[in-house]
């Protein structure tokens, strides 16, 4: 039976070994619970950055000016029917204006991509007529005029003098 | 004893890399996706029709901005939503649902349709309290506060089912503990029952399970308070656990996390040649009251009801043609619904005056009407209207009838209703 060792060299990756010695199983429980811990974490980490990434992404600018003078704040452009409308939502700030900015079908906003020279101003159905609820949301529908609007990508919403830009588009 | 721990340390050395790897590889692999298509039925299957589903609560939002707490069935791996999962699953095959239940309170399902339900090895029964007098559950219970119940059962006759809580099962359905159980006839995936005039287009199967929600039950219940059942008032009326517009909205829409299914119907005309067969919708009415479903446009065709096909005695086809489905309370009808031409501008002309966009009633400013009255003809408007129609394609709106369920906390063009698209046999150009 050996019972001499070589010393181990000083500062090697290997002097830790010169540690008492731990059964194999221990140094694979260890090594599981590493990757299961540093899994974990990476997963914490992943979700967190994901978040943050789509809070970031979905995060629609806001315009005092606009909301003073329209009375809504838009809260939402979205592509839907498999691409061929698109939604936009707001939230009604001040009643009286919102109901004169909901009723006035002669000049809805125009959403203008900022990816390509394409915009559309086509609102169609969905102008629900009724004296408007501050806090609550509302819609007008637009027709996607040659796939102008998709998903990832930024619009902005122009109504007469009054801009909002980089709106995300979902 | 040296090599053996030079040994050691490499193993270890690469299991920390091999550790290293991995957990990056977790943690930076894409967010798995449960389904991929955007529009249509999104079923949840396994090889061996063994699912398993959580109650559990969780928030839903209405397109008016408004949050509310509901429960629903979710797929134990990927959390809440509403409503339950759709599972599809074949005839005759041996399913089993585990529940787990993180709910305050007992909670069970029902499987009406199936044959042979057991729960934890026992016939699905009726429960009662220790006294006997007293109904407790339609079926036996998962305990609250994480106890669990396995149903197996065998899949019934090919159609489509609505499972639901058997426990007080008005505030539980009412709190969202329902979903689709869809059974599909063996070695047919695309027919709806065994019948060959079933069959219906791949890929062109809908569903559309109707419910409805009172907001102040669901406040309620979130703050323990009682519920006041005589001032029972639905506010919101959803398909597939959304209303509208949210229903136009594409499959696990990002801004609906716990309302992944989408309720628009995206279909062709008929063609003999290259689009011969029918779409299929599914209609469950998981609520209080019947839900008169109405799609303009078109006629559906009711071949099922409550699962079983409409045939006679010898088999005869007892199908009918409906404008208005009337969905009664815990009832489901599957339909084939198709899209046909009637007239052709050249073979078959409208045999009279088409009136122009000014000749009619509902016009402003703006229309969906293409100036003609031929699918894909896209004709000039006067230049004071704007037409919304890109490619002479339709969108044809379908809602419930009783105005009052198409309403979002009664602001209209809301609720219970969506769009069914149809485009020109050969597409729409700019899509």
């Amino acid at each position: 039976m050996v019972t001499s060792t070589v010393p181990a060299r000083s500062g090697s990756a290997f002097s830790s070994l010169h540690m008492p010695q731990r059964p194999r199983w221990f140094k694979v429980l260890a090594v599981v619970l590493v990757t299961l811990l540093l899994a974990g974490s990476g997963v914490l980490a992943r979700d967190a950055l994901a978040r943050s990434s789509r809070a970031a992404a979905t995060t629609v600018p806001q315009s005092a000016a606009l909301e003073q003078q329209l009375g809504v704040r838009f809260s939402r452009v979205a592509v839907v029917a498999d691409g061929g409308l698109i939604t936009l939502s707001y939230v009604v700030l001040d009643s009286d204006k919102a109901t004169r900015f909901q009723s006035d079908v002669a000049h809805p906003p125009t959403l203008s991509s900022e990816a390509r020279k394409l915009s559309t101003s086509r609102v169609s159905l969905m102008k629900q007529g009724h004296t408007l609820r501050a806090g609550q949301t509302y819609y007008l529908v637009y027709e996607n005029t040659r796939a102008a609007i998709r998903p990832g990508e930024r619009v902005t919403i122009v109504d007469g003098s009054l801009t909002l830009a980089h709106v995300p588009v979902l | 004893m040296k090599l053996l721990k030079r040994a050691g340390a490499r193993r270890v050395a690469v299991g920390a890399v091999v550790a290293s790897v991995v957990a990056g590889t977790v943690a930076f692999a894409p967010v798995s996706a449960a389904e991929s298509n955007t529009e249509g039925m999104q079923c949840d299957t396994d090889a061996h029709s063994n699912f398993s589903l959580t109650a559990q609560a969780g928030y839903v939002s209405t397109p008016d901005g408004n949050s509310i707490y509901m429960w629903s069935y979710g797929n134990s791996t990927r959390g809440f939503q509403l409503p339950g999962p759709t599972l599809c699953v074949t005839s005759g095959d041996t399913v089993t649902v585990v529940l787990h239940n993180s709910l305050p309170e007992p909670t069970s399902i029902l499987f009406p349709g199936q044959s042979g339900v057991t729960a934890d090895g026992n016939a699905a029964q009726p429960q009662f309290d220790t006294s006997g007098s007293t109904l407790t559950s339609l079926v036996q219970p998962a305990a609250p506060n994480n106890g669990s119940v396995t149903y197996r059962f065998t899949a019934g006759s090919p159609g489509s089912y609505l499972y639901s809580s058997g426990t007080d099962v008005e505030k539980q359905k009412q709190m969202g503990l329902y979903g689709a159980l869809v059974v599909r006839p063996a070695g047919k995936t695309n027919q709806v029952n065994d019948r060959i005039d079933s069959a219906f287009t791949a890929g062109k199967e809908y569903l559309f399970l109707l419910s409805e929600v009172d907001p102040d039950v669901h406040l309620a219940v979130e703050r323990n308070l009682p519920i006041n059942w005589s001032a029972y008032t639905a506010r919101y009326f959803m398909i597939n656990g959304r209303s509208m517009p949210d229903t136009l909205a594409p499959n696990n829409a990002s801004w609906l996390p716990g309302q992944p299914y989408g309720a628009m119907v995206h279909i062709k005309p008929y063609d003999k040649v290259t689009n011969p067969l029918p779409a299929t919708i599914r209609y469950l009415n998981a609520g209080t009251v019947n839900y008169p479903f109405h799609p303009h446009g078109s006629d559906e065709r009711v071949i099922d009801r409550d699962g079983h096909p409409l045939v006679g005695p010898s088999g005869q086809d007892l199908s009918f043609l409906k404008y208005d489905l009337d969905v009664g309370p815990g009832q489901t009808l599957d339909t084939l619904m198709d899209w046909r031409s009637e007239y052709n501008a050249t073979s078959n002309p409208i045999p009279t005056q088409i009136p122009t966009i000014t000749d009619q009633l509902l016009v402003g400013t703006d229309t969906w009407f293409s100036e003609s009255g031929y699918l894909g003809t896209k004709n000039p408007t006067p230049t004071f209207i704007t037409s919304n129609n890109e490619c002479g394609e339709y969108y044809h709106i379908a809602h419930s009838h009783a105005l009052q369920q198409a309403t979002n906390y009664g602001a209209t063009f809301g609720g219970m209703m969506t769009l069914f698209r149809i485009d020109p046999p050969t597409g729409c150009p700019t899509k």
